[in-house]
Order: C-alpha cells, then structure tokens, then sequence
C-alpha cells in the first residue's frame, strides 16, 4: 500500500472479508440444529420433522435457544474480552483477569444460597459483583506502590479474584449439598444446558446493547489503548470513555455468566486470532472477534453436548482448544493484517 | 493573537506537591519556545497544563479560556509530541499515523481516503514514507520518535508541544528530529518544547521560558534571556554561551 487508493482497497478486501465470515457461525448454526442425543447419538437430519412432534419441540424449543445463546455469548465474551485488552493496553487482559469473573460467580453463588427463586435476582447479584470486583481492582491497583501500571493491575486482578474465589468457596461450603452446591458446581464449569427462550430473552435486549456500544466506540478503542495523555491529547476524555466502556463490556458479560456460568478463555483468545488477521486496529478486527467468539462457543457447545453420552462442560472445551490456540499463537511469527 | 497566555498559573498535585507557582508568559504565534530547567522544575506539569490535561482557568488558547474548549477543540489547534510511548499493540505505522485524525472525526465515524492521505503524507514528510506496513513495534528510537511527529503531523494543529524530543536519540536522530522541526517551524507552525538539551534550544527556539523550583526565572526572546549567568543559576552548575561561526553554543 503507498496510497490512500491503496487504502481503500485494503478497507474493502477486509469490509468483505469480515462478511464472508460471518456467514460461518450462521451456517454452522443451521447444521447445529441436527446435531445432538435425540433419537440418536450425532448428526440426524428431521426427515420425519411434519409427524415428529418431539423432535419438532427439541428442535425450537431446546437447540434453537441454546443455539442463539452460545452465539451471543461467545460474541459478547469476545466483545468484552477485546474491550478489556485495549482499554488496559495488555493483549493479556480479560475480564476474569480483572476479578470480574470470580465476582460474578461468588454474586450468582450467594444468590443460589440465599434461596432466590428468580433468575433476575442472579442475575442482578452476579452483575453487581462482577462490577464490584472490577472497582476494586482498578481501585487497589492504583493504590499499590509496586512496578507499573499494567503490573498493578495484573496484580490487583489476582489479589481480588482471590479474595472472591475464596468467598466463593465459603459459600460453597455452607451451601446445600443435593441441590445448591449442585448449582454453583455448574457455575464454576459452564454450560449451555439449561438455556431456554425465557433466559435468553431476559438478558438478550442488555447484551446486545452492551455489543452496539463497544461496537459503536472501535476506533476509540484503538486511541484508548495509547495511555492516557496521548489520548487525551487527540480529542478523547480518557477517564470518562474508559469507564463507559468498561462497565458496559462488564455488564454484558456478568448478564451473560448469569446464565451460562463461568466460560475461561474465548475473550482472551478471540482478539489474537483476529488481530493475527485484521490487524490491530479495532475497526474490522473487533467484529472479527466477536464472530470468532460466537463461531468457538457454538463449535465447543456442539461438541460438548454430542461427542459422549453425558454433556461436557463447555468451560473445559473452550478452556482445552483456548490454551492449544494460544499455544499456537504465540508461536507464529509476529506478523499480523494478513487480510 | 497569541497562541497561548498564562497570567498567574499556579498547580499543586493532589498529593501536596507545588509544582508551579505564579508562571506567566506568552507564547507568540509562529514562535519556538523552549522550556528549560532541572528535573523537577515544573516542565512537564506545565506542558499538561497547556494540553489542558489539569484545567485551569489561568490559561488562554487563541485568546478563549483553555477550560472553556471542546476536547476535539483542542486536539484541532494542540498536538503532543510525548517523550515516549509505550507500544502494546502492533497498529502499522499507517494506522498509528491516522489516529492523529481523531478530532476531524465525529462520533463513530472511522477515518476516510482523505485522511489516509494526509497520514501518508505525514509519512513522507518525517522520512518514513514506504514503511506504512510496517509494525510499529518493529522501530528503532529514531525511528519511533520520527512516528510520534508524523502522528501530531497529521493532526494539522497550529501548535505542537514536545516533550524532551532528543532526549533518546543518537546524534544522526537528533539531527534529523531538529531539521524536521525547523522544517515544520519555517512553515509557521508554533513550537513548544521542554528539553534538557541546550544547544537543541538554541538551534531551534526563538524564545525560552527557563523554570526553576516551578517559578519562571527569565522568559523572552532567546537572546535576550539565555546567558552565562542565568544559564548557571538555572542549572546550579557552571555555565558558559559561545558561538562557533553563527550558530551559539552553550555548555
């Protein structure tokens, strides 16, 4: 490229690179429909989808939503993921890096103990949390007297998440055995199992907010990654984006976890992937990301509720093929827009 | 009208520290002012202050009131040189060169063909141009504070401030960097810039503001204002100006 033509090329070439993309997690989302334990264990196409009235109902009332979850949260995941390493200028920053994670956890837990009867309640619970760990990690990190930013951060993350894991598992110990520990079990694991129209529902109008916000601010993105003067001296009041954004990414992801429980390393790994293709700047390699997110979800929920008799948790899929991919990724030359 | 006016600015950080007390000056239109003293003489708190990094009302930019600027505003007529910068992320030096587009853009518009021109040429203009691909981790010192310039280049502001431009250059960087600057400065762009390194100053500038403990101890035309004398007490070292042909020495 030696031109703004050339510019425009490479803006196009990416423009129908992202869409051609696209078109992956939603096929792969048709196929999804017939893949599962019922009638038989794999891929079973519902010739008989007229008279089958239960494979008509396990069809639109079990796989489809499952389905549509495990597409906006692995694209939400990603989104925050992203969010995070720009807005902490560290490719190794998610949001459970940050205490966000455990704090949700220990929110939904705490919840799950107390009796609450309405997934609301969890879900405003693990929110709050989540937004609370968050705070007190940028808080504690501004307050260490050790090493750098990004260091303090990193450090403050670890202590906080610690502090929640460790509540967490107070919590777990006082919980009732044959139901609620059962519960907060599945939390710490995630899974898609008992996703239904009515769960997706309650969080979809939020989370997809939170995605046109993050969505909508890519190239600020891009300046807050700067640090603070130099993006502030380009147009942009650090303080004020920054903490928009970050509890809009945090809020998408706690509603998400609420409901999903804890799913390790689709906001870390995602962002790589995509940079490794689009480049570092935000504007195409965001929403390569968040496809890339929702595409590694379906792909490990499909997997994990086919491949053996009883489900596999997708927290353990997408935390096995996340750190293969890392591995991978860091391995390759430091080369990045191929597209 | 003057690019900048200071009447009286003084700054304590939340921590208690005074780091300016009392400075006024004028920065001129056109001008090259460089900022002298110490470390810890207030040069970069003063710098943030007229970025508007800290608001106050004792500043006025093109004769309005710094605080009473937009933030897009300012990026308009204000670019920052920084001494440094940290790179965590690889953008190409194209990308990082028209993130200085920022305040023409508007809200959630991503930049146009008219804007990768002008990064282009900002490319060009600092020496860097057919390197746009590049990563900008990949950069040398020399070459990173060349894309740092290229990057307030593009910005298209009146005034450029600096922070400590040569301090991490070689002398064949430093060269460059000046003669880039001279450049930008012949072309009427107002320079402000701190640095430590005072035949940089006299090369350059055209007026010196020199700051001790956060007060100003002399500002105004160069030759009027830099000496033996006040170079010594500035520097609390033994201080001598000469000249070798035109140009003036100090050391």
């Amino acid at each position: 490229m030696t031109d703004s033509h050339g510019y425009e090329q490479q803006i196009k070439r990416r423009r129908g690179a992202l869409a051609t993309m696209v078109v992956a997690p939603l096929l792969f989302a048709f196929i999804s429909l017939f893949f599962g334990r019922y009638p038989k264990a794999g891929f079973t196409l519902p010739l008989d989808w007229q008279t089958n009235v239960m494979m008509r109902k396990i069809i639109l009332n079990v796989r489809l939503p499952r389905i549509a979850l495990a597409l906006l949260a692995g694209s939400m995941l990603s989104a925050s993921g992203y969010a995070f390493q720009m807005l902490f200028s560290n490719p190794l920053v998610e949001p459970g890096f940050l205490g966000v994670s455990q704090g949700s956890a220990f929110g939904a837990a705490l919840m799950i103990v107390l009796g609450a009867s309405s997934t609301l309640s969890v879900q405003l619970s693990a929110t709050f949390f989540g937004l609370l760990a968050l705070a007190a990690s940028y808080f504690l990190a501004r307050r260490f007297r050790f090493g750098g930013w990004l260091l303090r951060l990193v450090l403050s993350g670890i202590a906080v998440s610690a502090i929640f894991s460790s509540a967490l598992a107070v919590v777990k110990l006082v919980a009732e055995p044959t139901k609620d520990l059962q519960d907060i079990t599945f939390w710490m694991m995630g899974g898609l199992w008992n996703a239904s129209w009515g769960q997706l529902f309650s969080i979809l109008p939020v989370v997809l907010l939170s995605q046109v916000v993050i969505i909508s601010q890519r190239w600020k993105l891009n300046l807050l990654s700067l640090g603070e003067k130099t993006s502030f001296s380009i147009g942009v009041n650090p303080k004020r984006d920054r903490t928009l954004l970050l509890v809009v990414a945090t809020v998408g992801t706690t509603l998400v976890i609420s409901i999903t429980g804890l799913i390790g390393w689709v906001g870390l790994i995602t962002p790589h992937i995509a940079r490794k293709l689009f480049g570092s700047e935000s504007s195409f390699s965001l929403p390569a990301s968040m496809i890339f997110g929702s595409f590694f979800l379906l792909f490990s929920d499909t997997l994990g509720r086919t491949l053996l008799p009883t489900e596999i948790p997708i927290g353990l899929l997408t935390s096995l093929f996340g750190a293969i991919a890392f591995i991978i990724i860091l391995s390759l030359r430091n080369q990045e827009g191929k597209v | 009208m003057n690019a900048f006016e200071l009447d009286k600015v003084s700054f304590t950080y939340p921590s208690g520290t005074q780091a300016l007390t009392d400075v006024s000056f004028v920065v001129e239109e056109g001008s090259s002012v460089a900022l002298l003293g110490s470390n810890g003489a207030g040069k970069s708190t003063l710098l943030d202050l007229l970025l508007g990094l800290h608001p106050n009302g004792s500043i006025t930019l093109y004769g309005k009131n710094l605080a009473a600027y937009g933030r897009k505003e300012v990026g308009r007529l204000v670019a920052l040189v920084p001494q440094s910068e940290q790179f965590n992320f690889s953008f190409t030096l194209l990308e990082y060169t028209l993130f200085g587009r920022s305040p023409y853009l508007r809200q959630m518009q991503s930049p146009t063909a008219l804007d990768a021109q002008i990064a282009f040429d900002a490319l060009l203009e600092v020496g860097l141009a057919g390197f746009e691909e590049r990563s900008i981790t990949s950069l040398s010192g020399g070459e990173h504070q060349l894309l740092l310039i290229a990057r307030a280049i593009a910005q298209q502001s009146r005034i450029l401030l600096l922070d400590e431009p040569t301090s991490a250059l070689d002398p064949a960087n430093r060269r460059r960097t000046l003669s880039l600057l001279k450049g930008l400065h012949s072309k009427g762009k107002t320079l402000l810039f701190s640095t430590h390194d005072v035949n940089f100053a006299a090369e350059l500038a055209t007026h010196v503001v020199m700051l001790k403990g956060g007060r100003i101890l002399g500002a105004g035309p160069i030759e009027e204002v830099v000496n033996a004398q006040a170079l010594t007490t500035l520097y609390e070292t033994e201080m001598q100006v000469g000249t070798i042909g035109s140009q003036t020495i100090m050391y």
